[in-house]
């Protein structure tokens, strides 16, 4: 695979604070990368370097040319605090940006694909809702139908059902060639979308790969959390072939699969032990992100339970 | 996509966000009216006695224009900038085809337009008020240079305002203390005959020195200097000042 942007060894430095530490990636054509991290990481850095709005040590190259040089009509952007001209309407807007550009997407067409009514597309950018503005923000950064498209944060702000349909958008975008670059708060975003993520903390790029391998490798066991305040031995639960960790006022079990959860609440019940709740959780991409940095992401994230009994 | 069109759409695009903003737009034409009528009709010029001013009121014309020409590029191009580093808006533009000289020279023709507009009004409004009398051949073809190369180059000192403050309190701030000093020592309300005889030769430090003597060689009959000259003055610092602003603009961080 050709690849469509390359960066090694990129540091930018803020007096004595490293905000990209010897970073080093690539993307190939037609790749969703997912880069995630909390605030402070280094995440819109490192957009900023790559579309070369800020000036970094390191090569970096965006279709084989140093960023600032790229034919900006290859390219789409989104930075992450970004306020279009708040008095003009989202289809003013799209008829902004894209007169910017040698050809553009038509309004009409380009809203409703990232979900705007059309009610809402005559309306004043300022008067819409929080999640209405992102999408017009989102449709700004593909007024130019772009081959490769920065996205940082694209769905902050954006209720589930919103953000489902843009990752819908995205993952089309994907298919047809484009090549996407997208930083998120959102482990379940980028474990949905991203081909491959990457770990950012710190500045440093920890590791890089595809969701489900970062989770088979470091996302740990599967596991039952129990919500009580009894301990292993009350439970019944030194019997049973587990690992047992006792934490404040839960029990959380490693290694149990689906199908043991019935026996497991059997021994609890024979043993009259009291619990408020059980909640199996599959290893997650936030699990693997703890064990690689030793930090807890503090993101937004769905549950990823995936069953829940409550007593 | 040529200069052109790319320049057209970032006109079209901030004269619909200047018109939406209902506030500015009344202060724009209000600030400049005030003006006059405080100055040309309250206080009034009496040359015999009485009035604040020493001059006809012809001699006062060429200052009204500058208040527009001097004040409303600043804090609207400067807080133009503020607004737009505040919202991420030219790191958004600096990954499109749009150039920083493009950029300013739309904010400038949008200032034109206005100030054009508003000039005229205050042109009108100052013959009614203050009785004076203004060629009309001459105003038509000279007045019009003086105010698109003014606007054009505080535009650019705008743009530099708004660099250098870091928000739309501070190029407020920073733009009227750079003003005020500016319109009242550049002959415009206070002759040079009135300020002290070491400071006259400061006068020609200001910009807006020539933009007056300029629109009062036209406006009025005994003024001292000439238009080409001062013309040929004014162009040469907008074109300065333009190139200077566009450097301004801000890329990204």
């Amino acid at each position: 695979m050709t690849s469509a942007l390359a960066a090694r060894d990129v540091i930018k430095s803020y007096d004595s604070v490293k905000a990209l530490d010897s970073v080093s990636l690539s993307v190939n054509i037609g790749e969703i990368f997912g880069l995630v991290g909390p605030n402070g990481a280094g995440k819109t850095t490192l957009v900023r370097a790559l579309t070369g709005t800020t000036s970094v040590e390191g090569a970096i190259s965006v279709f084989d040319s140093p960023p600032d040089e790229i034919d900006s009509e290859r390219i789409g952007v989104l930075p992450q605090s970004f306020r279009p001209p708040s008095r003009l309407t989202p289809t003013e807007l799209i008829n902004y940006y894209g007169g910017l550009y040698e050809q553009s997407r038509q309004p009409a067409s380009l809203l409703a694909e990232v979900g705007l009514d059309t009610e809402a597309a005559d309306q004043q950018y300022e008067t819409l809702s929080g999640g209405q503005k992102r999408r017009v923000c989102v449709a700004i950064a593909l007024v130019n139908d772009p081959e490769i498209l920065f996205l940082d944060e694209p769905t902050t702000g954006i209720d589930p059902a919103g953000r489902r349909s843009l990752w819908s958008l995205f993952e089309e975008l994907a298919t047809s060639g484009t090549t996407l670059f997208l930083t998120s708060h959102s482990m379940d975003e980028v474990e949905r979308l991203a081909d491959r993520v990457g770990f950012l903390s710190e500045g440093k790029l920890v590791t890089v790969g595809p969701p489900s391998s970062l989770i088979d490798t470091h996302g740990g066991d599967s596991r039952l959390i129990i919500d009580t305040s009894e301990t292993p031995e009350r439970c019944g639960l030194t019997e049973v072939d587990y690992r047992v960790k006792p934490q404040s006022n839960q029990l959380i079990i490693e290694g149990v699969s689906p199908q043991d959860i019935s026996d497991i609440i059997m021994t609890l019940n024979s043993a009259g032990a009291s619990f408020e709740s059980l909640v199996w959780k599959q290893p997650s991409l936030e699990d693997a992100y703890l064990a690689l940095t030793g930090k807890r992401f503090e993101g937004v994230s769905d549950q990823h339970d995936q069953e829940s009994v409550n007593q | 996509m040529s200069t052109l069109t790319r320049t057209q759409a970032e006109f079209i695009a901030a004269w619909h966000a200047f018109l939406r903003r209902r506030t500015a737009v009344f202060f724009t034409f209000f600030f400049p009216a005030i003006i006059v009528i405080i100055f040309g009709a309250l206080i009034q010029t009496q040359p015999t006695g009485g009035g604040l001013f020493t001059e006809p009121s012809g001699y006062y014309i060429a200052g009204y224009l500058a208040v527009v020409i001097l004040f409303t590029p600043l804090s609207r191009v400067g807080s133009t900038v503020a607004r737009h580093r505040e919202g991420s808006r030219f790191e958004k533009l600096a990954t499109t085809p749009l150039r920083r000289m493009e950029w300013l020279l739309a904010q400038s023709l949008v200032n034109v337009l206005i100030i054009g507009i508003a000039s005229v009004l205050l042109l009108a409004l100052s013959i009614v008020i203050t009785d004076t009398t203004l060629p009309a051949i001459s105003l038509l073809l000279f007045v019009p240079p003086f105010v698109v190369s003014g606007v054009i180059l505080f535009c650019g000192v705008g743009s530099i305002i708004g660099r250098i403050a870091d928000s739309q309190d501070g190029v407020i701030a920073a733009s009227n203390a750079l003003a005020l000093p500016l319109l009242f020592l550049s002959e415009t309300f206070i002759p040079p005959a009135l300020l002290p005889r070491w400071f006259r030769p400061l006068l020609e430090l200001s910009p807006l020195t020539y933009v007056v003597r300029g629109i009062r060689a036209v406006t009025y009959t005994d003024a001292s200097t000439g238009v080409i000259p001062n013309l040929a003055i004014v162009m040469t610092l907008a074109g300065g000042g333009l190139l200077l602003g566009a450097l301004a603009v801000p890329q990204a961080e």
